[in-house]
C-alpha cells in the first residue's frame, strides 16, 4: 500500500534542480507531485512519480543522492473541511505527519509516523487511499 | 647594551629608532661571526640537557665541539613540530621546572598542543626581540599601545604586551574581543599603537565606520600585526581607512613567539630577522639541502639563546627568501620575504593554526562522516570565516531535514571543540570534490 516518494539530495546551486527534472523527463517520468524545501546550503527534492522504481535508477546513474520513503496517499473529496478532517483523525490516533505535500488533482502525500495504521483509521472515513499502480494512470479530469 | 640603546633611541624619536644599533647595523661578518659563537654554546646545551638532542647528536657520532663553522651546522639533525609533540609536554625542557617562570603553547597538528617554557632570562630575551621588532615599524616610548590579541596561552598577546612596556610605551591591554569598547578607547585614551591580528584590526575598522568614527582624527598611526599572514590588498585597504601604517611581524611559538622577524619601514615586503637571537637557513623542503641567498624554499630557524627549550634547526615549513643586502633603513640584519604559502595545508585563522589533519581526525570519529571534504577560507566583513564542504555519504542522506541538519550540528559542534574555532559545515554531493592523484587539495584559501 501507500505510494514511493523519491527524494534526491541537491546542492543549493543554480541548474541542479533542472538538471535532476532533465533525467526525469528523458526517462519519459510523469511527476505526480513533488515538494522543494532548502536551507541556506542545500536541498531536498521530493517527487511521486508514475514509474519510481526506474526514475531511482535514472537518477542514481547520474550521480544523484537518492531515497526511497513509502508514503501515505490519499483522494480527497474536493470541498471545504477535506484536509482539516484528515489531519484531525490522524492525529486523534496519535500518529504524527512529517511533512506533507498536494499532488495532482485532490492527491495529498503524507510521511506519517505509522502508515499501515494510518490507512487503518483513513479506511472507515470520507477518503480515498491510493497505490502506486494508480499513478500510471492520466488522473486528468478526476 | 639594551639601556644603552634605549637613551639613544629615545633622544632620536623623530627619526627612525634603531633599537639596538651596534648588533642590527654590525657589518655581515660581524653577525656572522657571533651567531657562530651563539650557535656552538646553543648546541652545547642542548646536548648536555637535553636527552632527545644528545640520542640524535650520538646516533650520527656528532659531538658539538664538531660544529666548528657554519657549513658544519649542516650536520646537525633538523626537528621538526612531531617532536615537540611527542616529548609534549615538558620533554625538550632543558632546565628543571623550577626555573622556568611560564608556559605558552600552540596548536598542535593533532590533539594535543605544543608547549613551550621560558626562564627568566629567556622573557628578557624575548623582550629584547619584541622592542627591535617593534622600533622597526616606528614605535617609539611614547606611544599608546592597546592590545587586541587575545592573552593566553598565545604567545602573542604577552609577547608584545612587555615588550611594549619594556619599550616604555603606555600599555593598554584591552585584549580580544569587545569592539565597540576597542573603539571607545582609541578614541578615549588616544592610542597610537594597535596590535591586532590584520583581520581584526579590519574588523575594528569597519565598525569603526558603521558607528560614524572617523578613523582620520584618531590619533592612531601605527598597527602591529600578527599571528596570521597579512594579505597586501587587507594591508592596503586597513592604511586607506584607518588612516595608519599598517607592519606585520613574524614569529612561531615553537622557537619564541612573535619576534623572529619584523617589517622595517623603508622595505615594507620583507621583515629583518633578529639576527642575534635566531640563525636562519632556507632549504629546498624536498632534499632538505641548503639554497643559495635568495632563493625561495623553507625557513629553517635556530632560537641562539634560549635556555628553557631550546631548538635546534626548526622546520617551520614556511616559504620564503632571504637577502643579506644592507636595508636603506639602516639595518644590515637579513630580510625575509614575508611568508605567503607553506609546504604543508596548515592554515592561520584568527590567529590559531589548523591543520587538515585535525578535520580528519574529527572525520574519523564521526559514524558515516565521509573522508571526502575540503576547508575553504575566506574573509566576510573583514572576518575570518571557516567552511567545511563535506561529501555527504549515501547512507546519511535522508528525506527529513531534521536528521540532515542534526548531522550537519554534530560535525561542526565537534570541530569547534577540537579546532577552537566556529566552522560552518556545507554538505556536498558525492563525488563533488575533485579527486586527484598524490597531494589531495584539502584547502583553499580565498583571502586576497
Amino acid at each position: 500500500m501507500g505510494v514511493s516518494q523519491i527524494s534526491v539530495f541537491v546542492e543549493n546551486q543554480t541548474g541542479r534542480v533542472s538538471r535532476l527534472t532533465g533525467i526525469l523527463e528523458k526517462a519519459e517520468i510523469s511527476i505526480r507531485g513533488f515538494s522543494l524545501a532548502d536551507t541556506a546550503d542545500f536541498g531536498i527534492a521530493r517527487f511521486v512519480l508514475d514509474r519510481p522504481e526506474q526514475a531511482l535508477e535514472a537518477l542514481k546513474e547520474a550521480g544523484f543522492l537518492v531515497k526511497t520513503t513509502e508514503l501515505l496517499c490519499i483522494e480527497l473529496p474536493d470541498k471545504p473541511g477535506a484536509l482539516d478532517h484528515v489531519f484531525s483523525v490522524v492525529a486523534e490516533a496519535g500518529i504524527s505527519v512529517e511533512y506533507a505535500y498536494s499532488l495532482v488533482s485532490t492527491y495529498v502525500a503524507l510521511k506519517v509516523s505509522d502508515i499501515r495504521r494510518a490507512e487503518e483509521i483513513l479506511a472507515g472515513q470520507p477518503v480515498r487511499l491510493v497505490e502506486q499502480d494508480e499513478l500510471g494512470h492520466v488522473v486528468d479530469g478526476t | 647594551m639594551s639601556n644603552q640603546a634605549n637613551q639613544t633611541n629615545q633622544a632620536n624619536q623623530t627619526i627612525q629608532p634603531i633599537y639596538d644599533p651596534a648588533v642590527e647595523c654590525a657589518t655581515r661578518e660581524e653577525i656572522r661571526a657571533r651567531q657562530l659563537i651563539l650557535m656552538q654554546e646553543q648546541v652545547a646545551w642542548a646536548y648536555e640537557r637535553v636527552p632527545f638532542y644528545r640520542q640524535q647528536f650520538d646516533a650520527l657520532g656528532l659531538k658539538p665541539q664538531d660544529i666548528r663553522s657554519h657549513a658544519d651546522i649542516q650536520r646537525i639533525p633538523f626537528t621538526d613540530k612531531t617532536a615537540l609533540r611527542d616529548h609534549y609536554p615538558y620533554g625538550l625542557f632543558a632546565v628543571p621546572l623550577t626555573e622556568i617562570v611560564r608556559l605558552h603553547a600552540s596548536t598542535g597538528t593533532t590533539g594535543k598542543p605544543i608547549v613551550v617554557g621560558y626562564t627568566k632570562e629567556d622573557i628578557e630575551q624575548w623582550r629584547y626581540c619584541i622592542m627591535s621588532m617593534m622600533q622597526m615599524a616606528g614605535v617609539v616610548p611614547s606611544d599608546r599601545v592597546q592590545m587586541a590579541f587575545g592573552y593566553g596561552m598565545f604567545t602573542g598577546g604577552f609577547g608584545l604586551h612587555y615588550g611594549a612596556e619594556g619599550l616604555g610605551c603606555m600599555m593598554i591591554p584591552a585584549s580580544a574581543g569587545n569592539t565597540e569598547r576597542h573603539i571607545m578607547m582609541i578614541e578615549d585614551y588616544g592610542t597610537t599603537v594597535l596590535v591586532a591580528t590584520p583581520s581584526y584590526a579590519m574588523h575594528i575598522c569597519e565598525v569603526g565606520e558603521q558607528l560614524g568614527f572617523d578613523w582620520a582624527k584618531s590619533q592612531l598611526r601605527v598597527g602591529l600585526f600578527g599571528g596570521e599572514p597579512c594579505p597586501p590588498k587587507l594591508k592596503a585597504a586597513i592604511e586607506g581607512r584607518m588612516h595608519i601604517t599598517c607592519t606585520d611581524n613574524y614569529g612561531l611559538t615553537e622557537v619564541m613567539g612573535p619576534g623572529v622577524s619584523g617589517e622595517c619601514l623603508s622595505s615594507r615586503d620583507q621583515q629583518h630577522i633578529i639576527e642575534d637571537h635566531f640563525y636562519w637557513e632556507v632549504i629546498d623542503p624536498a632534499t632538505q639541502e641548503l639554497l643559495p641567498e635568495g632563493s625561495e624554499g623553507e625557513l629553517v630557524l635556530t632560537p641562539l639563546q634560549k635556555k628553557g627549550i631550546p631548538v635546534l634547526r626548526y622546520r617551520t615549513h614556511d616559504l620564503t627568501s632571504i637577502t643579506c643586502e644592507p636595508c636603506a633603513c639602516g639595518r644590515t640584519t637579513a630580510r625575509m620575504a614575508k611568508v605567503r604559502s607553506r609546504t604543508d595545508d596548515m592554515l592561520i585563522i584568527r590567529g590559531t593554526n589548523v591543520f587538515p589533519s585535525q578535520v580528519e581526525d574529527v572525520l574519523t570519529g564521526i559514524p558515516g562522516a565521509s573522508p571526502h571534504y575540503r576547508l575553504v577560507v575566506d574573509n566576510e566583513a573583514g572576518l575570518d570565516r571557516l567552511t567545511l564542504l563535506l561529501e555527504l555519504e549515501p547512507q546519511m542522506f535522508s528525506d527529513a531535514f531534521v536528521e540532515m541538519d542534526d548531522f550537519r550540528h554534530q560535525v561542526g559542534d565537534k570541530l569547534r571543540n577540537t579546532l577552537q574555532l566556529s566552522v560552518k559545515v556545507k554538505l556536498l554531493e558525492p563525488n563533488s570534490i575533485e579527486r586527484t592523484m598524490g597531494k589531495s587539495k584539502h584547502v583553499e584559501d580565498l583571502r586576497g
